[in-house]
């Protein structure tokens, strides 16, 4: 099954000043599930413009968009709310807990908006997948730059999406920290998600199985860096 | 989202800044104390006026019939009313109009002085028929009240109030003596139960009572009352048996409309009721300004919230990202400002209720508290919340996830 099919997929935002740009343009390709796919390019070259589209964040102007079969390149805001909140899985650079939680309720936030009963012990069960299970009830602001991060990918499998798209996930970490969130995203991967990462870094490159290089909001090369693994 | 889920979690946020959440609070807080304080003091005081016509008055369930037309102000004098109100008109009254169960007669005046040896004073001087300290429930303290044989033979008797005999006897019994009323003699026959304070705080005290008929022929020499008090059957019966009345005197003084009646029926009870609406006029004033001052409480709420909104945007974005929708955004905002106000206002409640029974108990008056105008600030407050809450909440919902999340 195909986790991800952007077909002719093209972005242009409005500056202040009325100018448009265009950070995408016609931008195709298939992800299957179970992949893990690196996106890199220039910085400005278009890798967020993409991974908000991808995430439903964001619409793309045109083109047409399916996620896990589904076309969502239409849907109003609150239907692309319920698509995230049910496919998708967000890491981001900087983090992004809130600063006032716990971190056993950063893990619980997305099973909020799902309708379903809260779900305490499952947030615990991933803070201690991703080895913090002693630090639940501390706040993130009590947490290292690589804690806060395994806490957002703990976050990010609560409502245990198929995809999870991660924007240089290791971006504001040192190499330690970075390898472990790397090694995290490894073992989900063998795990059977799929996972989209965008990076600058060739090491954090090489944990991934295609590597989509993007220029100036187009898709410059699209290559298997090594043959799946079967998990 | 379930609802104890978003209170829970809108409350958590609130309790982990809570300077900030204080002084959101405070100007419901201050509007909501002074709405309940205000008027729970503004209801001791009209429930302390309505004691004292009360005790004026001896009971509310009477007409009054006044000489000349039109209200007249203040406390009619035989000096100086219209002498148009006979003897006869009440026992007439009492005969011919259903639903009147007895008529007392009054001649009163209050400029004449009265004097016991070396002391004198100058109290209301009442004379009444026998039934009038019936009807308003008047208890002697010593003695005995007047009776009909009094009446009957004129008799040169007085009951006086608990002031004049203060005044006249200096603890020294009344009982007995004689005291000079515009130098006519008149033999203390009892002295009344205090009633304490009327209208304004005066005292109900200073007056003394005789037979109506001895005042009309051996002290007044006037064939005219200053005023006829027609006791119900059923208070409820009031307009209609003043109607009767006036129709009544009208036949008796042959007073054909368009013609001006020369005589007044008044109701205590609807007087009174005017009185308490030109209170509650006042007290409408005072609610406005506490209501003002709640809406600047509202206004606070919603700079500090929007402030909020704009320190908050990574979370709304977080939160976006994370499957929240815009409605779900919304109502997070919404529902902690209602929480902050609501909040507000139950601590604004309890001050003010507070203040109320402080301030109540410094003018030795019970407590009242009008829970109306409480459960209105409740629903003030909630509505400041909603109100208040509704922009900087859509400004959150509006957040854009994107723009919000960019590092
Ligand atoms: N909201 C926006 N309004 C206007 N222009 C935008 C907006 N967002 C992105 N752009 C422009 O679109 C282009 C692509 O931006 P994008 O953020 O996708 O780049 P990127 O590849 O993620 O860069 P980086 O590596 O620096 O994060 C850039 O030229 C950027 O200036
Ligand atoms: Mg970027």
């Amino acid at each position: 099954m195909n986790m991800i099919e952007a077909s002719h997929l093209s972005r242009t935002y409005q500056r202040g000043d009325g100018t448009p740009v265009t950070a995408l343009r016609d931008v195709s390709f298939v992800i299957a599930a179970g992949e893990f796919v690196v996106i890199r390019g220039a910085s400005g070259s278009g890798k967020s413009s993409l991974l908000n589209i991808l995430g439903c964040l964001d619409t793309p102007g045109s083109g047409s968009y399916r996620l896990a079969g589904e076309d969502v390149s239409a849907l109003p805001d609150d239907a692309r709310s319920h698509v995230r909140s049910k496919h998708v899985g967000f890491v981001f650079q900087s983090f992004n807990l809130l600063p006032r939680a716990t971190a056993v309720e950063n893990v619980e936030l997305p099973a909020l908006y799902t309708g379903a009963s809260p779900d305490r012990a499952r947030a615990q069960e991933l803070l201690e997948r991703v080895g913090l299970g002693a630090r639940a009830d501390h706040f993130a602001t009590e947490l290292s730059g690589g804690e806060q991060q395994r806490v957002a990918i703990a976050r990010a499998l609560m409502n245990d999406p198929p995809l999870l798209l991660a924007d240089e996930p290791t971006g504001n970490l040192d190499s330690a920290a970075g390898e472990s969130v790397m090694q995290l995203l490894t073992s989900l991967h063998e795990g059977g998600r799929t996972i989209v990462l965008v990076t600058h870094d060739e090491h954090v490159a090489s944990f991934a199985d295609r590597e989509i290089v993007i220029r100036d909001g187009v898709i410059a090369s699209d290559t298997v860096r090594r043959e799946r693994r079967q998990a | 989202m379930n609802a104890t889920r978003v209170i829970g979690s809108a409350w958590r946020s609130l309790a982990r800044s809570k300077l900030r959440s204080f002084f959101m609070m405070l100007g419901v807080i201050v509007g909501v104390a002074a709405l309940t304080a205000l008027a729970s003091v503004g209801e001791a005081t009209r429930q302390e006026t309505m004691r004292q016509f009360k005790r004026m008055l001896g009971t509310f369930d009477t007409l009054t019939v006044r000489p000349g037309a039109g209200s007249t102000r203040g406390m009619p004098s035989l000096g100086s009313v219209e002498p148009s109100l006979k003897f006869p008109d009440g026992p007439a009254i009492a005969a011919g109009v259903p639903g009147v169960k007895r008529v007392a007669l009054v001649q009163q005046a209050f400029d004449l002085d009265v004097s016991y040896r070396d002391a004198t004073t100058v109290p209301l001087v009442l004379g009444v028929s026998p039934n009038w300290a019936d009807i308003r429930g008047e208890v002697v303290a010593s003695g005995a009240h007047l009776s009909e044989e009094d009446d009957g033979s004129l008799a040169r008797v007085t009951v006086i109030g608990a002031d004049v005999a203060r005044d006249l006897f200096h603890g020294e019994n009344p009982l007995g003596k004689v005291i000079r009323i515009a130098d006519v003699p008149f033999q203390v026959k009892g002295v009344m139960a205090s009633r304490g304070a009327g209208p304004g705080g005066a005292s109900l005290d200073n007056m003394l009572v005789i037979p109506v008929s001895t005042a009309a022929k051996r002290l007044f020499n006037r064939d005219y009352l200053t005023t006829l008090v027609v006791q119900l059957v059923d208070a409820n019966a009031s307009d209609r048996v003043a109607e009767d009345v006036r129709a009544l005197l009208r036949e008796r003084h042959r007073i054909i409309p368009p013609a001006q009646d020369d005589f007044t029926v008044g109701s205590p009870r609807a007087t009174l009721a005017q009185i308490t609406r030109v209170g509650s006029t006042l007290s409408k004033v005072v609610t406005g300004v506490a209501v003002i001052a709640t809406l600047i409480g509202g206004a606070v709420i919603m700079s500090l919230m929007l402030i909020g909104v704009s320190e908050r945007r990574r979370e709304i974005g977080v939160r976006r990202a994370v499957g929240a929708t815009r409605a779900d955004v919304m109502q997070q905002f919404l529902v902690e400002a209602i929480l902050i106000s609501a909040f507000g206002g139950a601590v604004g409640i309890l001050i003010g209720a507070g203040g109320a029974t402080v301030g109540a108990l410094l003018q030795k008056l019970p407590p009242a508290y009008m829970w109306s105008m409480i459960g209105g600030a409740v629903a003030l407050s909630v509505a400041v919340g909603v109100i208040f809450g509704l922009y900087p909440a859509w400004k959150a919902a509006n957040v854009d996830p994107i723009e919000a999340l960019r590092s």
